[in-house]
C-alpha cells in the first residue's frame, strides 16, 4: 500500500484498517489448478498456460461457471443480478446462441 | 421397503427393492442427479436408460443432493441456492422445504450441505447478508441444523458459528460430528455446536510443500464411506519452471473413523474436478474432468488414464465397483469399464438438459 494513496473515506479505513492490523488476510496461493475455491486464472489460459486444461468444449464449463457466479465478469451473476439469464436454454451446446449479453440496470 | 410405491413403475420397485442391503452386487445401480431448468433425474445405470424425472417446486438452478440414509428422500439445494426441497422418490411430492431467505436477509448456501447419519438431521453451511439500503452488510456464516420431519416451511431448530469458505459439510458415520471442510477441515460436534477439531489443510506443514489448494464441492462418498477430493501444491525445494513442481494428490476422509491423509500421486499433469473411492476396493480411486483417470493409492501413482469425449465435473461408482459413471457439466452420463476405462454406455437425459454442477449420488436401498 506505500505506492496508493487513499482517494476516499472508504480507502481511509481500509488504510486505517491495514495499519492497525485488523483487515482479513488475503494471500496469493502457491498452485492454482482450473476452477478452486481460491482464486481463478479465468477463461483466457489454464494454470499451465495453455487452453488444454480449460473446459471441453467451452460450452461443458458454461453453467458450471454461471450457477455459482464463479465468473461473473464472464458470465452473468444468475445466482443474484441475473437469475432468469439461462433461462429456456437448458442444453448450453445447443442454446448458446439465445443467451444474451447483460447490462447494469439503470 | 415400508413405504408406498403407487407412482412408481413395477421393474423399478423391484430393483429398488433389489438394493436392500447394498450389497447385492447383481442389483441394478440407480444414480441420481439433478438438472435444469430444476428437476432430479433419477437414471438406471445398468439398463442404462433415464427412469423418472421429478421436478421440484420453485425456482432453479438445483446443485447439491444429499440422499436420507435409507435413500427415500433426496435434499436438492436449489432456488438460487436459497431453498433446500426435499423430494419423496416414490411419490415424487416434496415433503420438506427450507427456504433460508427472507424480507431485508439473503441467505445462500455454496455447495455445503448433507444429511446426518441417522436421517434426522439435516445441516446446511449458510452464507447471510443483510441487504440494507445503500449497503449489503456480511454476516457471520453459520450451519443450520433443521429437523427433517418439519416439512414444508422448515426452519432451524438451531444453529451454530461456522468459518467462512466452507463448500462441503459431512456427516461422520457415528453421528456425533460433522465435517466442515474450507480453508481447513473443521470438525463441529452436532449435539453442542463447538468445534471439537482443526485438522489443517492451509496451514499443514508438509515438507518442501506449500499449502495446499483444494476444490471439494462434489459428494460421492455414499458406498465407500470415504470422501475423496483433489489438492494441489507446489513444491517449495524446486524451480517454478521445473516438471515436478506442482504436484496433484488426493484427499481423503475416512468418515467412520475421522482419519483425514493426503496421498500425492503425481505431478500436475491434468485438471480434477471429482474423485470417487472403489466401494469394494478402498485403494483405488477414479477421478474426472476432460480425463478419467484410475489411481493407485497404495502405490501413489495413476494406474490408468483416458481423454473423455468432452468434460464431465461429477462421478461414481456401481456397487460391485466394476463400472465408472462420470456426469455433470452438460447433459448426458457416460459409462466406463473401471478395469480397462474402456467406454460402456452414454445415457443422455431428456433434451440433454444440463447438469452443472450439480452431485451424481448412488440410490442404496
Amino acid at each position: 500500500m506505500k505506492t496508493l494513496k487513499p482517494m476516499n473515506q472508504k480507502a481511509d479505513l481500509l488504510d486505517d484498517a491495514i495499519a492497525q492490523g485488523q483487515a482479513e488476510d488475503v494471500f496469493l496461493m502457491s498452485s492454482v489448478v482450473g476452477c478452486t475455491t481460491t482464486t481463478d486464472p479465468g477463461w483466457e489460459v489454464d494454470a499451465f498456460g495453455g487452453v488444454s486444461g480449460l473446459c471441453q468444449p467451452m460450452e461443458a464449463d458454461l453453467y458450471g461457471c454461471t450457477d455459482p457466479c464463479w465468473w461473473p465478469a464472464q458470465t452473468a451473476d444468475s445466482l443474484n443480478t441475473h437469475p432468469k439469464w439461462t433461462a429456456g436454454a437448458d442444453a448450453a451446446e445447443q442454446d448458446w446462441r439465445k443467451l444474451q449479453a447483460v447490462f447494469p440496470e439503470s | 421397503m415400508k413405504k408406498t410405491h403407487a407412482l412408481l413403475p413395477a421393474a423399478l420397485l423391484a430393483a429398488l427393492g433389489g438394493l436392500a442391503g447394498g450389497t447385492d452386487a447383481h442389483a441394478a445401480t440407480y444414480l441420481l442427479t439433478a438438472a435444469r431448468p430444476n428437476q432430479l433425474v433419477l437414471v438406471n445405470a445398468t439398463e442404462r436408460k433415464v427412469e423418472r424425472t421429478y421436478p421440484i417446486p420453485g425456482d432453479g438452478i438445483p446443485s447439491v443432493v444429499a440422499l436420507s440414509p435409507d435413500s427415500c428422500i433426496a435434499y436438492v439445494l436449489t432456488n438460487r441456492w436459497e431453498s433446500v426441497s426435499g423430494i419423496d422418490l416414490d411419490t415424487g411430492k416434496e415433503v420438506f422445504r427450507a427456504d433460508m431467505s427472507e424480507p431485508g436477509l439473503r441467505v445462500k448456501t455454496m455447495f455445503a450441505m448433507t444429511v446426518s447419519a441417522d436421517g434426522k438431521e439435516l445441516y446446511v453451511h449458510q452464507i447471510p447478508t443483510r441487504l440494507k439500503a445503500t449497503e449489503y452488510q456480511v454476516e457471520p456464516t453459520r450451519i443450520a441444523v433443521y429437523d427433517t420431519a418439519a416439512g414444508l416451511g422448515a426452519r432451524p431448530k438451531k444453529t451454530f458459528p461456522a468459518p467462512r469458505s466452507i463448500v462441503q459439510l459431512l456427516p461422520a458415520r457415528d453421528g456425533g460430528r460433522v465435517y466442515a471442510l474450507g480453508r481447513e477441515l473443521f470438525a463441529f460436534d452436532t449435539h453442542t455446536g463447538q468445534l471439537a477439531e482443526t485438522l489443517p489443510l492451509q496451514s499443514w506443514k508438509q515438507p518442501n510443500l506449500s499449502a495446499p489448494d483444494v476444490l471439494a464441492v462434489w459428494p460421492q462418498w455414499e458406498q465407500s464411506g470415504v470422501f475423496a477430493t483433489p489438492y494441489y501444491a507446489a513444491r517449495t525445494d524446486l524451480p517454478a519452471d521445473s516438471p515436478e513442481a506442482f504436484r496433484t494428490g488426493l484427499l481423503t476422509l475416512d468418515l467412520k473413523t475421522g482419519a483425514m491423509k493426503a496421498t500425492d500421486f503425481e505431478p500436475t499433469a491434468v485438471v480434477i474436478f471429482s474423485s470417487v473411492i472403489n466401494p469394494v476396493k478402498h485403494d483405488e480411486a477414479f477421478s474426472v474432468y476432460t480425463q478419467l483417470s484410475k489411481i493407485d493409492l497404495a502405490g501413489g501413482r495413476v494406474a490408468k488414464r483416458i481423454d473423455l469425449e468432452h468434460t464431465y465435473y461429477s462421478i461414481n461408482m456401481s456397487a460391485d465397483g466394476k463400472e465408472v459413471y462420470v456426469g455433470g457439466a452438460l447433459g448426458d452420463i457416460a459409462v466406463y469399464s473401471s478395469d480397462t476405462l474402456e467406454k460402456l454406455a452414454t445415457i443422455p437425459l431428456p433434451g440433454g438438459v444440463n447438469m452443472s454442477t450439480a452431485s451424481m449420488r448412488v440410490v442404496q436401498r
